[in-house]
């Protein structure tokens, strides 16, 4: 019993040798507009629903407004209209992911959220060259039909 | 123990700070008048004590040895009156003592920084004594206090001379504190206590009971008790060293004792004069803590009223304050009291409204300082420029005594000594024959000035120098890269505004004081870090105007809560002059189609809130909906708005950072609230709207 566990095991370390030396980290899936995205979990703070936006005046259109978060003002951004798609209009899927990017909140608005996966970051492979994809600083594929594309939480910001 | 020092070094640097403070005013005012009163003598000889006492406490030598020096300075001025010096070597201190309050404040600073202190202030202590040499040749006095310990050795001969022949064996030479008043009484209570102890107590003068000339006495020659022997004198010392104000004593033998004693054992005169030398530093210290005491309770006697509170606990209440407001109004207008009728709730909701509003103002009123103290540091710059940039210039000071919050003060400070930095360096033409050829005076004059308008302070820093020379900003910028569309099309603001830019600074030349390549855009940067605006005006040739608006940490402030489709405004109450319906006929069209309404004999432009911010409403006629006549002056207008919900008390909350990146603050909005049913409002800001309408092209 004892051996079988320690052959399995030898074997699994053998097969993932690569990704070994390093802990996976843990990411938070979503929907937008028929694409998976993916974003770092320690930068999310909470996934809220069916919350009132206030809009705000004289600011792009992809900044859908604010919202009062417990006495806390956080911008909210539609993030398929900060990618130039047609914008979304409330589903019932539909929700406010509130990041925390070093120390500023902001909320995205997304189709879905799906779930949280453990990544190797090494499995990451960086985008192709010529690629005008905004925002996304790495892609994946985590089954054969479903691709991942990492979004950079800091350019998220500016 | 480590928190109870940490207070104590919190006390030391603010009482010191405020000491700083008080001494350049001093010497400001003293320069103006080209001498020092006697006030002003006695005023920076109390400064000086008080820092040099609490520094030796805080075991600071430099600042201690600093503030002695300048103490025994003006120890010396004050024995000799300030006559005594004559007008070049006035100029001389003056120069001393403002390089001396530099080197003071260096060091506490560098205390603030938790920086290791200057250990050798040799140099220092080096000039100080060679202009005390120098204007105490003038005065030919013997009695110089440039070397304390010559003059006690003097002043030990004299009056070992002088020992009275009363057939006491031994004398005890008490000095008092230097100023601490009333010598002669102070005296007689020392004798009165050493009588406890010893009955057969001669001492001189003798009348120092009923005559006060005889303080003169003591403060020149010192305080004399006599005692039959030296065994008796001993026994008193303890009662000596405790009674207050004693600042050292000596033991003094009469000749004819000290002879006898002599002939008896040479031994033990060594041992009284070791006695005499290692008494004397024992008790200094113990008087220097009396007298430090001391100082303290005469700071205390102005000042007991006043607490210092640390600054982030003000801050938390503000923040509760904030909380309590909008739970206040929570309570109050909670739906499911709508439509109830509760007379006492009603009764007792209008108490607590009171009573939030009341503790409101208070709050608000503990973070309120004048400007003041940013203001007057301003003097001792223009003080110091005038002097090594060879122009006259005149600083005029308005409303120092302006209100405003704590912190505002504190970050105004650094933009407003840029901007006269700039005035000075750049402003000012360089000679006077330049400005008396511009027609103006030969002196410049910049001016300061502050003050309130309803829920903002308006800081402006004007000079009445060269100005900015559009060309020559533009070829500037154009040099620099800045330009970001062809230099025709920039308007006179547009290119003033670029005097703000990132990576512009206007003098060719990095000078000592202003034009480090940091320009003004960080002026520009800390007043908007306090969510204020900077605006430049400026005439070739007239000079230039700085203008700050910041608002007050009026972070509750009274609103008319107005709506436009879906979204919901808030409007100040102080902005707003009327609100009123309006017919067809009263509307008036200029030639672009501007709605026009004339109220009270003026007329007055019409700006649709729900086209400025591209709002969906049905109400799109202006007889529908609502007119809000708001501003004051040249910057009055109408809002059309849908319709008014309530007057309510709200909380200002900044918007968040992230939009801050897309202008927002110059689109007429000033930051938002949090309702009492938990939605936002957005807080409209009356002027930058007018700016933003203005832009439009309506």
């Amino acid at each position: 019993m004892t051996e079988d566990y320690n052959e399995l095991d030898f074997e699994q370390s053998q097969a993932l040798n690569v990704e070994i030396k390093e802990d996976p980290k843990k990411f938070l899936t979503f929907l937008s507009d028929g694409l998976t995205f993916a974003i770092d979990a320690t930068n999310v703070g909470e996934i809220i629903t069916n919350y009132p936006i206030t809009m705000v005046p004289n600011v792009p259109s992809f900044i859908k407004g604010i919202i009062n978060l417990r006495g806390q003002i956080i911008p909210i951004i539609d993030i398929r209209e900060r990618m130039h798609k047609p914008p979304l209009y409330e589903i019932d899927t539909s929700c406010i992911i509130v990041l925390d990017i070093n120390s500023t909140s902001i909320g995205i608005f997304v189709d879905a959220v799906s779930h949280v996966v453990d990544i190797y970051e090494s499995n990451i492979s960086p985008m192709p060259p010529n690629s005008s994809q905004e925002l996304v600083k790495g892609m994946m594929s985590l089954t054969k039909e479903m691709v991942i594309l990492f979004l950079d939480c800091e350019l998220l910001l500016q | 123990m480590d928190n109870g020092m940490e207070n104590m070094l919190d006390m030391y640097l603010f009482e010191t700070n405020s000491l700083l403070e008080q001494l350049d005013e001093v010497l400001l005012d003293a320069e103006k008048a080209d001498t020092f009163t006697t006030d002003n003598v006695n005023e920076i000889f109390r400064i000086m004590h008080t820092i040099k006492g609490s520094s030796a406490m805080m075991e600071f030598s430099s600042l201690m040895t600093i503030a002695h020096r300048i103490e025994d300075l003006f120890f010396f001025i004050r024995e000799n009156t300030i006559d005594s010096i004559d007008e070049e070597h006035k100029r001389e201190l003056f120069d001393l003592m403002f390089f001396s309050t530099d080197m003071l404040r260096a060091e506490v600073e560098k205390l603030e920084n938790n920086e290791p202190l200057t250990s050798n202030v040799d140099s220092f202590v080096e000039k100080v004594n060679s202009f005390l040499n120098k204007i105490s040749n003038k005065t030919d006095d013997t009695t110089t206090s440039d070397d304390k310990k010559a003059e006690n050795d003097e002043k030990t001969e004299n009056s070992a001379v002088n020992l009275p022949e009363d057939g006491s064996g031994a004398f005890l030479k008490v000095t008092f504190d230097e100023g601490c008043g009333m010598e002669n009484l102070r005296a007689f209570m020392l004798v009165t206590a050493v009588k406890d102890i010893y009955e057969n107590l001669t001492f001189y003068p003798p009348d120092v009971e009923t005559n006060p000339e005889t303080s003169s006495i003591i403060i020149e020659k010192g305080f004399l008790l006599g005692f039959d022997t030296k065994e008796t004198l001993d026994a008193a010392l303890n009662t000596v060293q405790s009674s207050g104000n004693v600042q050292s004593y000596e033991v003094l033998m009469p000749p004819h004792v000290e002879k006898k004693e002599k002939e008896v054992a040479t031994k033990e005169k060594k041992e009284t004069d070791t006695q005499n030398v290692s008494v004397t530093p024992k008790v200094q210290a113990p008087a220097q803590q009396s007298s430090n005491a001391n100082a303290m309770q005469h700071i205390g006697a102005n000042k007991q009223s006043l607490i210092s509170v640390n600054l982030s606990k003000l801050d938390k209440l503000m923040d509760l304050m904030g909380e309590l407001v909008i739970t206040e109004s929570m309570v109050t207008s909670s739906p499911e009291l709508q439509g109830l009728k509760l007379d006492s709730f009603t009764k007792s909701a209008r108490q607590l409204k009171k009573l939030t509003g009341d503790l409101q103002d208070t709050v608000m009123s503990i973070r309120m300082i004048p400007v003041a103290g940013a203001f007057q540091k301003m003097n001792r710059i223009v003080r110091d420029m005038s002097k090594s940039l060879n122009k006259d210039v005149r600083l005029t000071i308005i409303g120092e005594d302006t209100e405003v919050d704590k912190t505002i003060v504190d970050s105004i400070g650094d933009p407003i000594m840029h901007m006269v930095r700039n005035s000075m360096d750049h402003g000012i033409e360089k000679t006077a024959e330049e400005r008396v050829l511009a027609g103006k005076k030969a002196q410049g004059e910049i001016i300061l000035s502050a003050e309130h308008t309803g829920n903002e302070v308006i800081i402006t820093i004007q000079d009445d120098g060269q100005g900015a020379d559009p060309a020559k900003i533009l070829e500037k910028a154009r040099r620099n890269g800045i330009l970001t569309k062809p230099e025709s099309e920039y308007s006179q603001k547009e290119v003033l505004a670029l005097l703000m830019a990132p990576g512009f600074s206007t003098n060719e030349q990095v000078t000592e004081y202003s034009g480090r390549g940091v320009g003004m855009d960080v002026v520009k940067k800390n007043i908007e870090k306090i969510a204020g605006t900077v605006t430049i005006t400026s005439e070739l040739g007239k000079g230039m105007c700085t203008t700050m608006r910041i608002p007050l940490t009026m972070s509750i402030v009274d609103g008319m809560e107005v709506s436009v489709g879906k979204s919901i405004f808030t409007i100040p109450i102080s902005n707003i002059q009327q609100s009123f319906k309006i017919m067809p006929e009263e509307i008036i069209y200029d030639a672009q189609g501007q709605e026009i309404v004339k109220r009270m004999d003026n007329f007055y432009p019409i700006i649709r809130v729900h086209r400025l911010y591209n709002i969906d409403t049905e109400i799109t006629n202006l007889e529908d909906g609502i007119i809000i006549w708001v501003g004051e002056g040249d910057k009055s207008y109408c809002l059309f708005v849908d319709e008014l919900i309530g007057e309510q008390q709200v909380v200002v909350k900044p918007l968040p950072s992230y939009l801050n990146s897309y202008n927002i603050k110059q689109s007429g909005i000033a930051g938002c609230t949090i309702l009492g049913d938990g939605n936002i409002s957005i807080i409209l800001d009356i002027t930058t709207l007018h700016h933003t309408a203005n832009d439009y092209a309506y």
